[in-house]
């Protein structure tokens, strides 16, 4: 008699239980996925500028005296040879 | 001659009961599974010691005034341990796996099945005489098939802290028998071609997803289950912490020193609660019975998930996987991966499995919630 009233109780808070957790997972996957295509949308036009910025650092990275001296070894290696 | 009657008194020969002579005995037979089979050693061990020492007879070593019993005070009564022991493993979790492949975390759903059928069947067992479960009790025994112990450590400690001892040494010691437990039933639910199935690979992760994952997830539970919060809250800061980078030192504290500190506390509270007169039952068979059902219900659900999903999804999806939804991370997760490989040497699934893997930590922690806003 008590036991079958549990056993109602029992089955509703499975029911319930398994419909909540499948709902709260369900929107966190819509979450996920938003949060994947907004931070894919933000990358991709900022890949290129940081290739570009790392492809200006290595040539302004040189220093000019460096620059210098390396022409005057090419110039001096092409004179005697 | 009466010091010396005194002094026999105070003996332990002379105040060894039999039930406390075999409750040593159960301490003694944890302290072997953890040594010599290396079942969970980190808590076995500690939980072991502690039913050895609080069934020492007149030290009363977790009556009021000893020292298990104010270390239970502290850490489980109030609920400290098992979330500092969740913000560790939330430093230690890497979300890529799911955040490159989020339908899993149906799959982590699913394998909550295990749970909720279980409290029906904690109710059930009133039938046979000596079982007088509650509905708080029969969610405290089921949240075992959650594979999580802090989770069940923590949910009973708030439902039904009684029966705290019988459902941490029943939920440590089914997820250490997962390679034993989950192989048979993955194998009669699937067929050879479906667990050779291969999935294809998972993209890269940025960080910056790796980073909001967290926040999100806090964000979620704030919203819809403030219940789930002290579980899922101090889950998301171990993993925040992990992600930001920046703040390493605290990450590498809570994976380390603080989770080992902690775990050891928590093992000697848990062994306090293997008292004698709470341990010695019939109750504890029903549990330890509920525990096995609860994760095999549990890892057949997420098998027959992922099936489904196979069906219904374009991207092939091996229903070993769903497996690893019952949590216990990373076992499961190994498990799916040797099964598969069984029937495909080529195929790796420990990356695939590893998405419902940590979906499953986050499932339980919900149905706790979810358990703990209804019954609680």
């Amino acid at each position: 008699m008590e036991i079958s009233e549990l056993l109602m109780q029992a089955a509703n808070l499975m029911l319930t239980g398994m419909v909540g957790v499948f709902i709260f997972l369900s929107i966190l996957i819509f979450a996920v996925k938003g949060l994947s295509k907004i931070s894919a949308s933000e990358q991709s036009p900022e890949q290129p500028k940081v290739k570009r910025k790392s492809q200006r650092g290595d040539t302004a990275g040189v220093p000019a005296a460096h620059v210098a001296a390396i022409s005057a070894a090419i110039a001096q290696f092409r004179q005697n040879n | 001659m009466d010091g010396l009657l005194n002094l026999w008194q105070a003996t332990g020969l002379a105040n060894l009961t039999f039930p406390a002579l075999s409750m040593i005995a159960v301490g003694c037979g944890l302290l072997y599974l953890a040594i010599a089979k290396g079942f969970e050693p980190l808590l076995l061990v500690p939980i072991g010691f502690g039913a050895i020492l609080t069934n020492i007879p007149v030290a009363a070593l977790a009556e009021p005034g000893g020292l298990l019993y104010y270390v239970y005070y502290i850490g489980i009564d109030s609920g400290v341990f098992p979330l500092l022991i969740f913000m560790g493993v939330g430093a230690l979790t890497d979300f890529s796996a799911l955040i490159a492949n989020p339908r899993m975390l149906l799959l982590g759903a699913a394998a909550q099945f295990g749970i909720f059928a279980t409290l029906f069947g904690a109710i059930l067992l009133n039938f046979i005489p000596g079982f007088e479960f509650t509905l708080q009790d029969a969610s405290a025994i089921a949240i075992i098939g959650g594979a999580d112990g802090p989770t069940a450590i923590f949910l009973a400690s708030k439902l039904s802290p009684e029966l705290l001892g019988a459902i941490a040494v029943a939920a440590y010691s089914y997820m250490a028998l997962v390679p034993i437990i989950q192989p048979p039933i993955m194998r009669l639910l699937t067929s050879e071609e479906e667990r050779s199935i291969a999935m294809p690979q998972l993209r890269p992760v940025s960080k910056k997803e790796k980073v909001l994952f967290p926040l999100m997830v806090l964000a979620l539970t704030l919203l819809f289950l403030p219940a789930a919060s002290p579980l899922v809250g101090m889950f998301c800061l171990g993993n925040l912490m992990r992600e930001s980078g920046v703040v390493d030192r605290l990450s590498n504290t809570a994976q380390n020193e603080l989770i080992n500190i902690t775990t050891i506390f928590l093992g000697l509270a848990v062994g306090s609660k293997l008292a004698a007169d709470q341990f010695l039952t019939v109750e504890t068979l029903g549990i330890l019975l509920l525990g096995a059902l609860a994760f095999s219900i549990g890892t057949a659900s997420g098998v027959y998930m992922a099936k489904v999903m196979n069906r219904v999804s374009s991207n092939p999806i091996n229903p070993l996987v769903g497996a690893a939804g019952v949590s216990a991370v990373p076992m499961a997760a190994r498990v799916v991966n040797k099964v598969g490989l069984e029937s495909n040497p080529h195929n790796f699934l420990l990356m695939h499995a590893m998405g419902p893997n940590v979906a499953g930590v986050l499932g339980s922690a919900v149905a706790a919630g979810i358990l703990l806003a209804l019954v609680g």
